[in-house]
């Protein structure tokens, strides 16, 4: 029975959004909700897509999730252990364990160090290690990650898309990673190196029994390497359940919305039924328009179709995870 | 229609050529100069502080006043005391070069230090340390050497103290933009990540690697400055004093014969000044673009 | 019965000197393609195709720096027949030293002087252009409204403030953006992605051009924007029937939108031909690149079957370096010992094996 690498309850980051020097005082802070409430855990040698459109708060999961930035309130279990608040003397040890790959190739490259130095940096972090052992850990690493021993004398700006990615992960690895955080690591790439990148956390996670929040924008390779899929809109998870559910069988309107927005798949109903909805400034944390009950509604087909029913806008009722099944949940009063 | 189809050939590597096939030739006559002049100054400096000089530089010679330069025995020929010009130039160096050297330090020093802590950490040491490099900006320099002057002796290490100390906004600003513009590029916040102390981040990724050439240039332009603000307090007469030579006290009392048409007692130190400082700011504009790889025109 | 085509590239080459490397990065080495009136043709290409230099090539946008251009690019401005690349050669002269490049230069004014002259009553006017990024391509200090206003009095004949105002509103109302005259105001940083994108092309359109170039429209917007834009590019097509070249690493809204499909690979056209031809996954006779590309895609065959997907081994062509033979080469899963001489020695030119369908591949022709 794998064990729970993971398990984030109830997290909570906000975001103060200042106006102007003096607002702390006046008291006119206001708080962006960026994850407002999210719970999920994370087993061993498993990998949950976490999908959803710009500014619904899934990068900054990830980044909460790793301490990058303090978590506003809530949970975070890594390996059982309560890293919430835990201390960065203390934290930097875990560190290792549970890493990111960053949307931007050349984040975790420094432009003026040549990829032998960084990988060796990344090696000798925890522990300390004799040169020749360095040499083998670094040809060991080139060859999980499949990148040639030519270019270790190469500066970061030397290598193309593909191969700055692939350093990137071996740098992970190196340092001891069993839970990595992956912040689209597809985007920047071009489809046909994608591919390549794709191919290669699989095999990873077949060889390491690495486990994978694999964050991303692109549907289908969500769906391809994912065991499970978690959709997140406007800071909330509005459904989570095994991947090919999600994509075929989805239950929240709004995971339907997105999958069918997937260009080839469009059908003419489809295609209907999101023209009737209101085009509004989706997506977007809106000041003017705070919250009142479930956050889909403005675009919600079904809220539409059944007439706009008082219970999905109720502040009281808004709509809160619930198991429909088959480590299925939903957070929807009429689940399609 | 021309066509550039024919046109190929050997394709050059760059990046491993020595710095010197790529630089520009005009950077590299810069820093040439520039070092030049750097060695000129710091062998000076070590003559000087030993007395092997080619006469004594307070050494009177009546009868050979105001000699032109390349006359026997005097290189650069003799001031209006008929005094060695070479000697008392040489030892005119001991009066910046420490001093300057301590300028540079106060400012890289408490620059670097102040301009890591506003832009690492940010938030409420950001806001102080604007706050109080712009209150330290809008002191008019001058004005605050003359009332060190004033309160404490006129020493010309007390001068470069304040030098020191009215750079460190440019260092800290200097410094505290660097860290920002990378802050953007992410890879702090991948090096926090991956694990590793702050203190390795702070020192070997953001200082040592990308802040260098910008502390070199720093350093550079502290010591034209520390020179410029010497000599013209010297020539004012706060600096050092008569007999001990200054370049700025050698062109104020030379001054006086500029009139009688002998140019050369003043004229020479002036020069001297000029091409020294000149030196320094070749020097770290030529670095800088070597440094960073830059190229001039196209 | 063929009307003379819009847009006709002839062996467009565009390359940048590159000092450090001393020799010309050939972004674009050799497109020749037409474009009939009326016609989308899909630009579909990796990252160092050449796809977006093609395009600012054809707009005059190549001109400051180190960019040499070449070949022929006619346009049917107004009724009369212009080559847009008209004198640029004569501006550019090459230092060489045995064989190698020693220098490139370039009278920048006048190379300036003479695009501007050829193409300021076309820019804008005649060929609009949209970009990726629509949020960093507008002017982030100016309100949308006002860029749109000051592009319909610039290259239209509504030369009135009151005028051109109403007529912004009315493209910013046809293509779609909810509430337009809240929007008219806006600056671009308060729009989301997807409308500034589509308050760029409001601004393309309102000048009516003939040629419409649309430099990943899509790429950065999320999903279900994405495909609001591409029913909105579908809807404007019908209506207008405006000329459309439109570029894009993404196949499924090339396939969307696009009536021919040209593929390029390495600075060159590999393949052209029908869109629904060439993008079908049965097609046969295919250019083994755009296979290898289709195929890269996953599928719902390769999520089903939670297979590997098909990647292309190698990286991207290497433009300063090109090798002398096929450009796919080193990456082609389809050589045949018979034509590996051949593919590796001599580069193939892009030939017509079917009516209206070209290749640039050995395997189809000798």
């Amino acid at each position: 029975m794998p064990k729970t690498i993971l398990e984030v309850i109830d997290l909570k980051k906000h975001f103060t959004h200042r106006k102007g020097m003096l607002s702390a005082l006046k008291g006119k802070e206001q708080s962006i909700p960026a994850v407002d409430g999210v719970s999920f855990y994370l087993k061993e040698n498993e990998t949950v897509g976490l999908v959803g459109e710009s500014g619904c708060g899934k990068t900054t999961i990830g980044r909460t999730i790793l301490r990058l930035t303090p978590a506003t309130s809530g949970k975070i279990l890594f390996d059982g252990n309560d890293i919430t608040n835990m201390p960065t003397g203390e934290l930097r040890k875990l560190r290792g364990q549970m890493q990111m790959i960053f949307q931007d190739l050349d984040a975790a490259l420094n432009p003026k160090m040549r990829i032998r130095d960084i990988l060796k940096e990344a090696i000798t972090v925890h522990h300390k290690i004799s040169d020749a052992e360095v040499g083998k850990r670094i040809a060991e690493l080139l060859d999980q990650v499949n990148l040639k021993k030519s270019k270790l004398s190469n500066f970061p700006h030397e290598l193309s898309g593909g191969e700055k990615r692939r350093v990137g992960v071996a740098r992970v690895l190196s340092v001891g990673a069993r839970l990595i955080v992956a912040d689209e690591p597809t985007s920047a790439l071009d489809v046909s190196i994608q591919a390549q990148v794709v191919n290669l956390l699989r095999d990873l996670q077949k060889q390491l029994a690495l486990s994978y929040l694999f964050i991303s924008h692109d549907l289908r390779v969500v769906e391809l390497i994912s065991h499970k899929v978690a959709v997140m809109y406007l800071g909330k998870i509005a459904e989570i359940g095994l991947a090919r559910r999600i994509a075929h069988k989805p239950s929240h309107p709004y995971t339907h919305v997105l999958w069918s927005s997937l260009v080839e798949k469009q059908s003419k109903e489809s295609l209907q039924a999101t023209r009737n909805v209101q085009a509004g400034s989706w997506g977007v944390f809106d000041f003017e328009r705070p919250f009142t009950g479930c956050r889909f509604a403005p675009r919600c087909p079904v809220y539409e179709s059944k007439g706009k029913p008082d219970i999905c806008t109720n502040p009281a009722t808004e709509p809160q995870l619930r198991d429909i099944g088959d480590a299925h949940q939903v957070a929807c009063h009429f689940p399609l | 229609m021309k066509s550039y189809t024919q046109i190929s050939g050997e394709i050059g590597e760059f990046s491993d050529l020595p710095f010197w096939k790529k630089a520009d030739v005009v950077d590299l006559a810069y820093v040439g100069y520039g070092l030049l002049i750097v060695t000129l100054v710091v062998v000076s400096y070590v003559l000087g502080s030993f007395n092997l000089l080619p006469h004594d530089p307070q050494d009177l010679d009546l009868n050979l006043m105001m000699a032109p330069p390349g006359t026997v025995g005097h290189v650069l020929g003799t001031d209006f005391m008929g005094r060695d010009m070479l000697s008392r130039l040489i030892v005119g160096i001991q009066a910046y070069f420490l001093p300057g050297l301590l300028a540079i330090f106060i400012a890289l020093f408490f620059g670097t230090v102040l301009g890591v802590l506003a832009g690492y950490r940010g938030g409420m040491f950001d806001t102080a340390i604007t706050y109080f490099t712009n209150l330290v900006d809008s002191f008019p320099r001058l004005v605050l050497i003359l009332l060190v002057i004033a309160a404490f002796k006129p020493s010309i290490y007390y001068i470069m103290m304040v030098v020191g100390l009215t750079n460190v906004p440019v260092v800290a600003s200097l410094i505290k933009g660097k860290i920002l513009f990378l802050k953007q590029k992410n890879f702090i916040e991948a090096d926090t990540a991956l694990g590793l102390p702050v203190g390795t981040i702070i020192l070997k990724h953001i200082l040592w690697h990308n802040c260098r050439t910008l502390l070199i240039i720093q350093a550079t332009l502290g010591m034209a400055e520390a020179i410029l603000m010497e000599t013209s307090l010297s020539y004012l007469g706060f600096g050092v004093q008569e007999p001990t030579p200054s370049w700025g006290n050698m062109v104020q009392a030379g001054a006086n014969y500029f009139m009688q048409g002998k140019f050369w007692p003043s004229t020479a130190p002036a020069l001297a000044i000029l091409f020294t400082i000149l030196g320094f700011h070749l020097l770290g504009d030529g670095l800088n673009n070597i440094l960073e790889g830059k190229r001039r025109g196209t | 019965m063929t009307t003379a085509p819009l847009l006709k590239i002839e062996d467009l080459r565009t390359y940048f000197y590159s000092r450090s490397k001393q020799a010309f990065i050939r972004s674009v080495d050799g497109v020749t393609v037409e474009l009939a009136r009326g016609e989308t043709l899909g630009v579909v290409g990796e990252s160092g195709s050449g796809k977006s230099i093609t395009a600012l090539s054809i707009m005059g946008l190549i001109s400051a720096g180190p960019g040499v251009i070449s070949g022929k690019i006619g346009f049917k401005s107004n009724g009369t027949q212009k080559n847009l690349l008209q004198d640029l050669g004569d501006y550019v002269t090459l230092t060489k030293k045995d064989d190698r490049i020693m220098n490139v230069s370039k009278d920048l004014v006048e190379w300036e002087k003479n695009v501007e002259r050829v193409m300021r009553t076309i820019r804008g006017k005649e060929i609009a252009m949209i970009f990726q990024n629509p949020k960093s391509s507008l002017n982030p200090f100016v309100p949308v409204g006002k860029q749109i206003t000051e592009a319909i009095q610039l290259h239209t004949s509504v030369k009135g403030e009151q005028e051109a105002k109403d007529r912004a509103l009315y493209w910013l109302d046809r293509v779609k953006i909810d509430s337009p005259r809240l929007r008219f105001d806006n600056h671009p940083y308060g729009l989301s992605g997807g409308m500034c994108q589509r308050a760029m092309i409001a601004m393309a359109l309102a000048s009516q051009p003939s040629l419409l170039i649309a430099d990943e429209p899509t790429t950065g917007l999320d999903a279900t924007i994405q495909s609001k834009i591409v029913d909105l590019l579908a809807e404007l097509k019908s209506e207008f029937g405006i000329t459309t070249m439109l570029i894009s690493h993404d196949i499924s809204i090339i396939s969307r939108l696009s009536d021919s499909v040209a593929v390029m690979y390495g600075g060159t056209i590999v393949e052209y031909g029908p869109a629904r031809d060439i993008l079908a996954p049965d097609f046969a006779s295919k250019h083994p690149y755009t296979e290898a590309l289709l195929a890269s895609i996953p599928s719902a065959q390769d999520i089903k079957e939670q297979g590997y997907l098909q990647a292309i081994e190698g990286d991207v062509l290497d433009t300063i370096n090109t090798p002398p033979g096929c450009r796919f080469y080193g990456r082609c899963t389809r050589v045949t010992d018979a034509i590996r001489e051949k593919c590796a020695y001599k580069e193939p030119d892009l030939r017509e094996i079917a009516p209206g369908h070209k290749v640039r591949c050995w395997l189809y022709f000798d």
